[in-house]
Protein backbone atom coordinates (compact mmCIF):
# COMPACT_ATOMS: atom_id res chain seq x y z
CA UNK A 1 0.00 0.00 0.00
CA UNK A 2 0.92 3.03 -0.58
CA UNK A 3 1.91 5.44 2.10
CA UNK A 4 3.43 8.53 0.37
CA UNK A 5 3.18 9.59 -2.79
CA UNK A 6 4.72 13.06 -4.15
CA UNK A 7 3.58 13.89 -7.34
CA UNK A 8 5.30 16.87 -9.43
CA UNK A 9 6.60 18.64 -6.11
CA UNK A 10 7.79 22.09 -7.09
CA UNK A 11 9.53 24.59 -4.44
CA UNK A 12 10.90 27.74 -5.34
CA UNK A 13 12.64 30.30 -2.59
CA UNK A 14 11.37 33.54 -3.86
CA UNK A 15 12.83 32.96 -7.73
CA UNK A 16 15.32 30.76 -7.11
CA UNK A 17 13.51 26.82 -8.06
CA UNK A 18 14.83 24.35 -4.97
CA UNK A 19 12.80 21.42 -5.98
CA UNK A 20 11.96 21.21 -10.23
CA UNK A 21 8.89 18.63 -10.12
CA UNK A 22 9.85 15.53 -7.97
CA UNK A 23 7.91 12.14 -8.29
CA UNK A 24 8.50 9.46 -5.72
CA UNK A 25 6.23 6.74 -3.97
CA UNK A 26 7.34 4.94 -0.18
CA UNK A 27 5.19 2.04 0.32
CA UNK A 28 4.14 1.31 4.14
CA UNK A 29 7.06 -0.08 6.34
CA UNK A 30 9.42 0.95 3.59
CA UNK A 31 12.93 2.29 3.57
CA UNK A 32 13.71 4.95 1.49
CA UNK A 33 17.08 7.08 1.02
CA UNK A 34 17.79 10.31 -0.70
CA UNK A 35 20.79 11.26 -1.60
CA UNK A 36 22.58 13.65 -3.56
CA UNK A 37 24.92 16.71 -3.88
CA UNK A 38 24.64 20.10 -1.19
CA UNK A 39 21.77 21.95 -3.15
CA UNK A 40 19.95 18.60 -4.48
CA UNK A 41 17.49 19.92 -2.83
CA UNK A 42 16.94 17.19 -0.28
CA UNK A 43 16.23 19.48 2.31
CA UNK A 44 13.62 20.75 0.44
CA UNK A 45 11.79 17.72 -0.57
CA UNK A 46 11.48 17.21 3.47
CA UNK A 47 10.61 20.31 4.32
CA UNK A 48 7.63 20.56 1.87
CA UNK A 49 6.58 17.08 2.63
CA UNK A 50 6.08 18.26 5.88
CA UNK A 51 4.63 21.97 5.64
CA UNK A 52 7.43 23.87 7.29
CA UNK A 53 7.77 25.44 3.20
CA UNK A 54 4.85 25.73 1.17
CA UNK A 55 5.39 24.24 -2.77
CA UNK A 56 4.64 26.23 -5.58
CA UNK A 57 3.01 23.25 -7.73
CA UNK A 58 2.59 19.28 -7.58
CA UNK A 59 0.80 17.42 -4.59
CA UNK A 60 1.70 15.73 -1.56
CA UNK A 61 -0.76 12.43 -0.46
CA UNK A 62 -0.59 10.56 2.83
CA UNK A 63 -2.48 7.58 3.01
CA UNK A 64 -4.10 8.79 0.17
CA UNK A 65 -5.04 11.92 1.66
CA UNK A 66 -4.14 15.27 -0.21
CA UNK A 67 -1.96 16.83 2.59
CA UNK A 68 -0.42 19.71 0.30
CA UNK A 69 -0.89 22.91 1.38
CA UNK A 70 -1.93 22.27 4.92
CA UNK A 71 0.33 23.69 7.74
CA UNK A 72 3.25 22.01 9.55
CA UNK A 73 1.09 21.61 12.67
CA UNK A 74 -1.75 19.81 11.15
CA UNK A 75 0.34 17.16 8.69
CA UNK A 76 1.64 16.19 12.40
CA UNK A 77 -1.90 15.09 12.83
CA UNK A 78 -1.54 13.18 9.69
CA UNK A 79 0.82 11.06 11.50
CA UNK A 80 3.96 12.74 9.65
CA UNK A 81 7.10 13.51 11.58
CA UNK A 82 10.36 15.20 10.90
CA UNK A 83 13.46 15.50 12.37
CA UNK A 84 15.28 18.15 10.81
CA UNK A 85 18.91 18.52 9.58
CA UNK A 86 20.88 19.80 12.68
CA UNK A 87 18.39 18.37 15.19
CA UNK A 88 17.01 22.04 16.04
CA UNK A 89 16.37 20.43 19.67
CA UNK A 90 14.73 22.94 22.16
CA UNK A 91 17.89 23.57 23.78
CA UNK A 92 16.51 26.01 26.84
CA UNK A 93 14.19 22.75 27.69
CA UNK A 94 14.95 19.56 29.47
CA UNK A 95 15.27 16.27 27.42
CA UNK A 96 11.77 14.73 28.74
CA UNK A 97 10.34 17.99 27.97
CA UNK A 98 11.50 17.90 24.61
CA UNK A 99 9.96 14.57 24.48
CA UNK A 100 6.90 15.59 25.60
CA UNK A 101 6.29 18.99 23.00
CA UNK A 102 5.23 16.72 20.57
CA UNK A 103 2.64 14.48 22.53
CA UNK A 104 -0.29 17.50 22.48
CA UNK A 105 -1.36 15.67 19.16
CA UNK A 106 -2.10 12.13 20.57
CA UNK A 107 -5.15 10.54 21.49
CA UNK A 108 -3.79 7.81 23.37
CA UNK A 109 -2.44 9.63 26.28
CA UNK A 110 -2.30 6.30 28.60
CA UNK A 111 0.58 5.30 25.95
CA UNK A 112 2.59 8.31 26.47
CA UNK A 113 4.38 7.35 29.58
CA UNK A 114 5.37 4.02 27.99
CA UNK A 115 6.91 5.70 24.70
CA UNK A 116 9.07 7.69 27.07
CA UNK A 117 10.41 4.92 28.61
CA UNK A 118 10.78 2.99 25.46
CA UNK A 119 12.83 5.69 23.96
CA UNK A 120 15.02 5.95 27.32
CA UNK A 121 15.38 1.79 26.63
CA UNK A 122 16.75 2.55 23.20
CA UNK A 123 19.08 5.69 24.26
CA UNK A 124 19.90 4.74 27.91
CA UNK A 125 22.18 8.30 27.96
CA UNK A 126 18.26 10.17 27.49
CA UNK A 127 17.20 8.52 30.57
CA UNK A 128 19.80 9.04 32.44
CA UNK A 129 19.77 12.97 31.30
CA UNK A 130 15.93 13.22 31.19
CA UNK A 131 16.19 16.72 33.72
CA UNK A 132 19.39 18.46 32.20
CA UNK A 133 18.70 20.95 29.49
CA UNK A 134 18.53 19.70 26.46
CA UNK A 135 21.41 22.42 24.97
CA UNK A 136 24.29 20.32 27.32
CA UNK A 137 23.77 17.00 25.00
CA UNK A 138 26.58 16.30 22.75
CA UNK A 139 25.90 16.21 19.00
CA UNK A 140 25.28 12.81 19.02
CA UNK A 141 22.91 12.40 21.98
CA UNK A 142 20.82 15.45 20.24
CA UNK A 143 20.42 13.63 17.52
CA UNK A 144 19.10 10.37 19.55
CA UNK A 145 16.80 13.20 21.26
CA UNK A 146 15.42 14.47 18.01
CA UNK A 147 14.93 10.96 16.75
CA UNK A 148 12.94 9.93 19.96
CA UNK A 149 11.09 13.47 19.80
CA UNK A 150 10.19 12.66 16.19
CA UNK A 151 8.73 9.38 17.69
CA UNK A 152 6.92 10.81 20.41
CA UNK A 153 4.21 12.46 18.18
CA UNK A 154 3.38 8.51 17.21
CA UNK A 155 4.13 8.65 13.32
CA UNK A 156 3.22 6.54 10.87
CA UNK A 157 5.97 7.87 8.57
CA UNK A 158 9.26 9.47 10.11
CA UNK A 159 11.49 11.70 7.47
CA UNK A 160 15.11 12.12 8.96
CA UNK A 161 17.22 14.66 7.59
CA UNK A 162 20.92 13.86 7.92
CA UNK A 163 20.76 11.77 11.20
CA UNK A 164 24.57 10.95 10.32
CA UNK A 165 25.40 14.65 9.97
CA UNK A 166 28.78 15.33 12.34
CA UNK A 167 28.70 12.58 14.08
CA UNK A 168 31.43 10.03 14.60
CA UNK A 169 31.10 6.52 12.87
CA UNK A 170 30.54 4.47 15.42
CA UNK A 171 27.47 7.25 17.21
CA UNK A 172 26.03 7.24 13.57
CA UNK A 173 26.16 2.91 14.08
CA UNK A 174 24.37 3.46 16.58
CA UNK A 175 21.48 5.94 15.60
CA UNK A 176 21.20 3.61 12.28
CA UNK A 177 20.57 0.34 14.35
CA UNK A 178 17.68 1.92 17.02
CA UNK A 179 16.04 3.19 13.67
CA UNK A 180 16.11 -0.24 12.21
CA UNK A 181 14.86 -1.25 15.16
CA UNK A 182 12.16 0.81 15.92
CA UNK A 183 11.31 0.58 12.61
CA UNK A 184 10.49 -2.87 13.09
CA UNK A 185 9.36 -3.14 16.38
CA UNK A 186 6.34 -0.10 15.24
CA UNK A 187 6.00 -0.79 11.78
CA UNK A 188 7.20 2.68 10.86
CA UNK A 189 7.87 3.95 7.39
CA UNK A 190 11.12 5.82 6.74
CA UNK A 191 12.49 8.37 4.81
CA UNK A 192 16.14 9.36 5.19
CA UNK A 193 18.37 11.51 3.81
CA UNK A 194 22.15 10.18 4.24
CA UNK A 195 24.47 11.38 1.66
CA UNK A 196 26.61 7.98 1.56
CA UNK A 197 25.69 5.38 -0.37
CA UNK A 198 28.15 3.19 1.32
CA UNK A 199 26.13 3.67 4.67
CA UNK A 200 22.49 3.34 3.21
CA UNK A 201 24.03 -0.01 1.64
CA UNK A 202 25.14 -1.57 5.17
CA UNK A 203 22.00 -0.36 6.55
CA UNK A 204 19.48 -1.74 3.15
CA UNK A 205 16.82 -0.06 1.35
CA UNK A 206 15.57 1.44 -1.44
CA UNK A 207 17.02 4.64 -2.89
CA UNK A 208 16.28 7.79 -4.82
CA UNK A 209 19.42 10.15 -5.99
CA UNK A 210 18.35 13.88 -6.18
CA UNK A 211 20.58 16.29 -8.34
CA UNK A 212 19.31 20.04 -9.26
CA UNK A 213 15.91 19.41 -7.75
CA UNK A 214 15.13 16.59 -9.61
CA UNK A 215 14.78 12.70 -9.21
CA UNK A 216 17.99 11.05 -11.29
CA UNK A 217 18.13 7.91 -10.16
CA UNK A 218 16.39 5.48 -8.39
CA UNK A 219 17.22 1.65 -7.27
CA UNK A 220 18.83 -0.34 -4.65
CA UNK A 221 20.40 1.30 -2.30
CA UNK A 222 23.74 -1.64 -2.80
CA UNK A 223 23.91 -1.32 -6.08
CA UNK A 224 24.82 2.86 -5.55
CA UNK A 225 27.30 1.48 -3.31
CA UNK A 226 28.96 -0.67 -5.80
CA UNK A 227 29.43 1.91 -8.61
CA UNK A 228 30.35 4.14 -5.88
CA UNK A 229 33.00 1.83 -5.17
CA UNK A 230 34.18 1.15 -8.54
CA UNK A 231 34.58 4.99 -9.26
CA UNK A 232 36.29 5.16 -6.17
CA UNK A 233 39.03 2.11 -6.78
CA UNK A 234 39.50 4.33 -10.30
CA UNK A 235 39.66 7.87 -9.54
CA UNK A 236 40.94 7.84 -6.17
CA UNK A 237 39.17 9.23 -3.27
CA UNK A 238 36.35 11.26 -4.80
CA UNK A 239 33.67 13.20 -2.66
CA UNK A 240 31.02 10.63 -2.36
CA UNK A 241 28.39 12.56 -4.38
CA UNK A 242 29.74 13.50 -7.18
CA UNK A 243 30.68 9.89 -7.70
CA UNK A 244 27.29 9.04 -7.27
CA UNK A 245 26.44 11.48 -9.97
CA UNK A 246 28.93 10.48 -12.44
CA UNK A 247 28.30 7.04 -12.15
CA UNK A 248 24.91 7.85 -13.60
CA UNK B 1 13.57 57.62 59.02
CA UNK B 2 15.93 55.05 57.79
CA UNK B 3 17.83 55.84 54.06
CA UNK B 4 18.78 52.07 53.00
CA UNK B 5 15.22 49.98 53.63
CA UNK B 6 13.26 53.15 52.16
CA UNK B 7 15.65 52.73 49.03
CA UNK B 8 15.08 49.51 48.59
CA UNK B 9 11.74 49.78 48.94
CA UNK B 10 11.38 52.70 45.79
CA UNK B 11 13.89 50.32 43.70
CA UNK B 12 11.96 47.19 44.22
CA UNK B 13 8.37 48.88 43.65
CA UNK B 14 9.58 50.99 40.75
CA UNK B 15 11.39 48.06 38.95
CA UNK B 16 7.99 45.52 39.70
CA UNK B 17 6.43 47.47 37.26
CA UNK B 18 8.79 47.84 34.54
CA UNK B 19 9.41 44.21 35.49
CA UNK B 20 6.07 43.23 34.51
CA UNK B 21 5.35 45.46 31.75
CA UNK B 22 9.07 44.53 30.19
CA UNK B 23 7.45 40.70 30.44
CA UNK B 24 4.63 41.46 28.46
CA UNK B 25 6.62 42.60 25.85
CA UNK B 26 9.36 39.86 26.08
CA UNK B 27 6.49 37.00 26.02
CA UNK B 28 5.41 38.31 22.79
CA UNK B 29 8.72 38.58 21.27
CA UNK B 30 9.45 34.87 22.32
CA UNK B 31 6.55 33.30 20.40
CA UNK B 32 6.24 35.55 17.51
CA UNK B 33 10.01 37.21 17.22
CA UNK B 34 7.78 40.85 17.29
CA UNK B 35 8.23 44.13 19.71
CA UNK B 36 4.48 44.85 20.29
CA UNK B 37 4.75 48.96 20.67
CA UNK B 38 1.17 48.51 20.97
CA UNK B 39 2.14 47.11 24.30
CA UNK B 40 2.31 50.78 26.03
CA UNK B 41 -0.93 51.72 24.84
CA UNK B 42 -2.76 48.13 25.80
CA UNK B 43 -1.94 49.97 29.63
CA UNK B 44 -3.36 53.35 28.54
CA UNK B 45 -6.50 51.17 27.22
CA UNK B 46 -6.73 49.71 30.81
CA UNK B 47 -6.94 52.98 32.70
CA UNK B 48 -9.03 54.77 30.94
CA UNK B 49 -11.53 51.69 30.97
CA UNK B 50 -11.76 52.79 34.60
CA UNK B 51 -14.02 55.59 34.11
CA UNK B 52 -16.79 56.82 32.37
CA UNK B 53 -16.10 57.78 28.60
CA UNK B 54 -15.98 61.70 28.68
CA UNK B 55 -13.96 64.77 27.56
CA UNK B 56 -14.87 66.88 31.00
CA UNK B 57 -11.40 67.06 33.22
CA UNK B 58 -12.90 65.76 36.04
CA UNK B 59 -12.95 61.91 36.18
CA UNK B 60 -16.06 60.05 36.93
CA UNK B 61 -15.48 56.73 37.87
CA UNK B 62 -16.97 53.34 35.78
CA UNK B 63 -15.53 50.22 36.46
CA UNK B 64 -13.07 51.56 38.73
CA UNK B 65 -16.27 51.80 41.26
CA UNK B 66 -16.76 48.33 41.21
CA UNK B 67 -15.05 46.28 44.46
CA UNK B 68 -11.44 45.46 44.42
CA UNK B 69 -12.58 41.86 43.84
CA UNK B 70 -14.75 42.47 40.63
CA UNK B 71 -12.52 44.91 39.37
CA UNK B 72 -8.93 43.38 38.85
CA UNK B 73 -10.15 40.14 36.84
CA UNK B 74 -12.31 42.26 34.97
CA UNK B 75 -9.75 44.38 34.18
CA UNK B 76 -7.22 41.81 33.62
CA UNK B 77 -9.60 40.11 31.27
CA UNK B 78 -10.41 43.61 29.56
CA UNK B 79 -6.77 43.87 29.20
CA UNK B 80 -6.34 40.08 27.84
CA UNK B 81 -9.01 40.76 25.89
CA UNK B 82 -7.82 43.95 23.75
CA UNK B 83 -4.54 42.34 23.35
CA UNK B 84 -6.28 38.66 21.82
CA UNK B 85 -8.30 41.65 19.67
CA UNK B 86 -5.66 43.14 18.02
CA UNK B 87 -3.76 39.86 17.27
CA UNK B 88 -6.56 38.81 15.01
CA UNK B 89 -7.48 41.89 13.56
CA UNK B 90 -3.67 43.24 12.68
CA UNK B 91 -0.91 40.58 13.58
CA UNK B 92 -2.70 37.52 12.22
CA UNK B 93 -3.27 38.76 9.16
CA UNK B 94 0.52 40.07 8.75
CA UNK B 95 1.32 36.39 10.20
CA UNK B 96 4.00 35.51 7.13
CA UNK B 97 4.77 39.11 6.73
CA UNK B 98 8.53 40.43 7.06
CA UNK B 99 8.84 41.28 10.91
CA UNK B 100 9.67 44.89 10.37
CA UNK B 101 6.28 45.04 8.80
CA UNK B 102 4.72 43.57 11.69
CA UNK B 103 6.67 45.70 14.07
CA UNK B 104 5.66 48.95 11.96
CA UNK B 105 2.02 47.59 12.03
CA UNK B 106 2.42 47.69 15.79
CA UNK B 107 3.26 51.35 15.81
CA UNK B 108 0.09 51.76 13.67
CA UNK B 109 -2.30 49.92 16.16
CA UNK B 110 -0.86 51.75 19.09
CA UNK B 111 -1.67 55.55 17.14
CA UNK B 112 -4.52 53.84 16.63
CA UNK B 113 -5.69 53.12 19.78
CA UNK B 114 -4.06 56.07 21.71
CA UNK B 115 -6.17 58.31 19.20
CA UNK B 116 -9.01 56.55 19.92
CA UNK B 117 -8.67 57.58 23.47
CA UNK B 118 -8.10 60.78 22.63
CA UNK B 119 -11.15 61.24 20.74
CA UNK B 120 -13.26 59.57 23.01
CA UNK B 121 -11.39 61.20 26.31
CA UNK B 122 -9.70 64.48 25.38
CA UNK B 123 -6.10 65.66 25.47
CA UNK B 124 -6.13 66.56 28.71
CA UNK B 125 -4.34 64.13 32.05
CA UNK B 126 -7.39 63.54 34.64
CA UNK B 127 -7.38 63.15 38.28
CA UNK B 128 -8.42 59.88 39.00
CA UNK B 129 -8.11 58.47 42.32
CA UNK B 130 -8.79 54.77 42.47
CA UNK B 131 -7.99 52.99 46.25
CA UNK B 132 -6.35 56.36 47.22
CA UNK B 133 -5.55 54.46 50.96
CA UNK B 134 -3.15 52.18 49.59
CA UNK B 135 -0.67 55.32 49.24
CA UNK B 136 -1.26 55.61 53.26
CA UNK B 137 2.28 55.01 54.35
CA UNK B 138 2.91 52.31 56.83
CA UNK B 139 6.16 51.51 58.82
CA UNK B 140 8.30 48.91 57.61
CA UNK B 141 11.86 48.40 58.98
CA UNK B 142 12.51 51.81 59.97
CA UNK B 143 10.71 52.81 56.13
CA UNK B 144 7.69 54.53 55.66
CA UNK B 145 6.14 52.65 52.51
CA UNK B 146 2.90 52.81 51.29
CA UNK B 147 0.75 50.48 51.20
CA UNK B 148 0.91 50.54 47.68
CA UNK B 149 4.39 49.41 47.12
CA UNK B 150 4.50 46.89 49.41
CA UNK B 151 1.46 45.19 47.23
CA UNK B 152 3.30 45.57 43.85
CA UNK B 153 6.07 43.72 45.48
CA UNK B 154 4.29 41.36 46.45
CA UNK B 155 2.34 41.28 43.25
CA UNK B 156 5.24 41.61 40.62
CA UNK B 157 7.14 38.45 42.33
CA UNK B 158 3.21 37.11 42.46
CA UNK B 159 3.01 37.29 39.06
CA UNK B 160 6.34 35.97 37.77
CA UNK B 161 6.24 32.98 40.19
CA UNK B 162 2.53 32.24 38.83
CA UNK B 163 3.56 32.75 35.05
CA UNK B 164 6.77 30.74 35.84
CA UNK B 165 4.74 28.04 37.12
CA UNK B 166 2.29 28.04 34.01
CA UNK B 167 4.88 27.98 31.75
CA UNK B 168 6.93 25.13 33.89
CA UNK B 169 3.63 23.06 34.63
CA UNK B 170 0.93 23.12 32.28
CA UNK B 171 0.79 21.99 28.66
CA UNK B 172 0.35 25.81 26.81
CA UNK B 173 3.29 26.68 28.97
CA UNK B 174 5.73 23.82 27.59
CA UNK B 175 4.36 24.36 24.53
CA UNK B 176 4.87 28.36 24.49
CA UNK B 177 8.46 27.82 25.59
CA UNK B 178 9.25 24.94 22.59
CA UNK B 179 7.67 28.14 20.79
CA UNK B 180 9.79 30.56 21.43
CA UNK B 181 12.48 28.43 21.16
CA UNK B 182 11.87 27.49 17.51
CA UNK B 183 8.22 28.36 16.04
CA UNK B 184 9.13 25.82 13.19
CA UNK B 185 10.38 22.49 14.72
CA UNK B 186 7.22 23.26 17.26
CA UNK B 187 4.81 23.00 14.52
CA UNK B 188 6.14 20.56 13.36
CA UNK B 189 5.53 18.26 16.35
CA UNK B 190 1.97 19.65 16.11
CA UNK B 191 1.92 22.61 18.22
CA UNK B 192 -1.14 24.89 17.37
CA UNK B 193 0.50 28.37 16.30
CA UNK B 194 -2.50 30.28 16.97
CA UNK B 195 -2.98 28.50 20.37
CA UNK B 196 0.26 29.64 21.71
CA UNK B 197 0.34 32.88 20.04
CA UNK B 198 -3.33 33.59 21.63
CA UNK B 199 -2.13 32.69 25.00
CA UNK B 200 0.62 34.50 24.65
CA UNK B 201 -1.21 37.80 23.73
CA UNK B 202 -3.84 37.12 26.82
CA UNK B 203 -0.72 36.97 29.09
CA UNK B 204 0.36 39.93 27.85
CA UNK B 205 -2.53 41.55 27.95
CA UNK B 206 -3.55 40.83 31.14
CA UNK B 207 -0.11 41.75 32.37
CA UNK B 208 -0.83 45.49 31.35
CA UNK B 209 -3.67 45.51 32.85
CA UNK B 210 -1.56 44.44 36.07
CA UNK B 211 0.80 47.69 35.04
CA UNK B 212 -2.43 50.10 34.45
CA UNK B 213 -4.04 49.28 38.02
CA UNK B 214 -0.78 50.16 39.19
CA UNK B 215 0.16 53.44 37.68
CA UNK B 216 -3.18 54.65 38.57
CA UNK B 217 -3.10 53.72 42.06
CA UNK B 218 0.50 55.38 42.55
CA UNK B 219 0.47 58.63 39.99
CA UNK B 220 -3.41 59.45 40.43
CA UNK B 221 -3.59 60.33 36.52
CA UNK B 222 -5.04 59.20 33.44
CA UNK B 223 -3.49 60.52 30.67
CA UNK B 224 -3.61 59.30 26.87
CA UNK B 225 0.45 59.39 26.72
CA UNK B 226 0.73 57.68 29.19
CA UNK B 227 1.88 54.38 27.24
CA UNK B 228 4.72 55.45 25.93
CA UNK B 229 6.75 56.19 28.92
CA UNK B 230 6.55 53.13 30.19
CA UNK B 231 6.70 51.68 26.98
CA UNK B 232 9.98 52.90 26.38
CA UNK B 233 11.26 51.63 29.51
CA UNK B 234 9.76 48.02 29.64
CA UNK B 235 11.06 47.87 25.77
CA UNK B 236 15.01 49.33 26.95
CA UNK B 237 14.53 46.76 29.82
CA UNK B 238 13.55 43.83 27.52
CA UNK B 239 16.61 44.35 25.08
CA UNK B 240 19.08 44.39 28.05
CA UNK B 241 17.50 41.53 29.63
CA UNK B 242 18.66 39.77 26.23
CA UNK B 243 15.21 39.87 23.52
CA UNK B 244 13.08 37.29 23.95
CA UNK B 245 14.05 36.08 27.80
CA UNK B 246 11.57 36.42 30.47
CA UNK B 247 13.99 35.85 33.33
CA UNK B 248 16.16 38.76 31.53
CA UNK B 249 13.13 40.79 31.18
CA UNK B 250 12.35 40.63 34.71
CA UNK B 251 15.92 41.11 35.95
CA UNK B 252 16.46 44.04 33.70
CA UNK B 253 13.28 45.69 35.14
CA UNK B 254 14.13 45.49 38.50
CA UNK B 255 17.85 46.73 37.24
CA UNK B 256 16.28 49.72 36.08
CA UNK B 257 14.58 50.56 38.31
CA UNK B 258 16.59 49.97 41.05
CA UNK B 259 19.61 52.37 39.00
CA UNK B 260 16.84 54.95 38.52
CA UNK B 261 16.05 55.11 42.65
CA UNK B 262 19.52 55.03 43.43
CA UNK B 263 20.69 58.02 40.77
CA UNK B 264 17.48 59.54 41.80
CA UNK B 265 19.16 60.16 46.07
CA UNK B 266 22.74 59.90 44.71
CA UNK B 267 23.04 63.13 41.94
CA UNK B 268 23.83 66.24 43.49
CA UNK B 269 20.92 68.25 43.53
CA UNK B 270 21.23 70.24 40.61
CA UNK B 271 22.16 66.97 37.99
CA UNK B 272 18.70 65.41 39.50
CA UNK B 273 16.52 66.58 36.50
CA UNK B 274 19.23 64.90 34.18
CA UNK B 275 18.23 61.68 36.06
CA UNK B 276 17.20 59.76 32.71
CA UNK B 277 19.97 61.28 30.78
CA UNK B 278 22.30 59.39 33.69
CA UNK B 279 20.08 56.34 33.44
CA UNK B 280 20.40 55.91 29.43
CA UNK B 281 24.15 56.97 29.36
CA UNK B 282 24.51 53.33 31.23
CA UNK B 283 22.15 51.76 29.01
CA UNK B 284 24.22 52.72 25.84
CA UNK B 285 27.08 51.17 28.18
CA UNK B 286 25.59 48.07 29.08
CA UNK B 287 24.44 47.44 25.39
CA UNK B 288 28.12 48.42 23.88
CA UNK B 289 29.33 46.20 26.49
CA UNK B 290 26.95 42.99 26.15
CA UNK B 291 25.12 43.90 22.77
CA UNK B 292 23.11 40.55 23.52
CA UNK B 293 21.74 41.77 26.59
CA UNK B 294 22.91 41.31 30.38
CA UNK B 295 21.13 37.95 31.06
CA UNK B 296 21.26 36.15 27.86
CA UNK B 297 22.66 32.52 28.05
CA UNK B 298 25.64 31.89 26.41
CA UNK B 299 24.41 29.20 24.40
CA UNK B 300 21.09 31.35 23.35
CA UNK B 301 21.13 31.72 19.51
CA UNK B 302 21.08 35.13 18.35
CA UNK B 303 17.34 36.35 17.49
CA UNK B 304 17.45 39.78 15.51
Amino acid sequence: MTKLGVYDLEVRYGKVPALGGVTLHLQEGERLFVSGPNGAGKSSLLKAIAGAVSSSHGRVELDGDIITGKSAEAIARYGLSMVPEGRDIFSTLTVEENLRVGTGIRADKQAIEGDISEIYDAFPILGERRHANAGALSGGQQQMLAIGRGLMTNPKLMMVDEPSLGLAPNIVDQVYDTLVALQQERGLTLLIVEQSSARAARVGGRMVLLRGGQVVGDGDAAEFAKRDLLKEAYFGQADQSKSMEEAL
Amino acid sequence: MNAVPQLFFDAAALGGIYAMAALGIALIFGVMNLVNFAHGEYIAFCVFALIVPSSDAVAVMFLGKAPAILLIPVLLALGALIAVTSEYLVFRQLRNANPVAMMISSFALGFVIQNALLAVYGSRPKAISLWPDLNTPISVVGASVPLLQLIVIITTLLVVSVLALLLKKTRVGLEMRAAAENFTMARLLGVRANVVITGAFALSGAMAAAVAMIMVTQTGVADVRMGGQIMLVAFIATVIGGLGSLPGAVAAGFLIGAVSVVLQAALPLDARPFRDAFLYTLVIVSLLLRPQGLFASASAKPRV
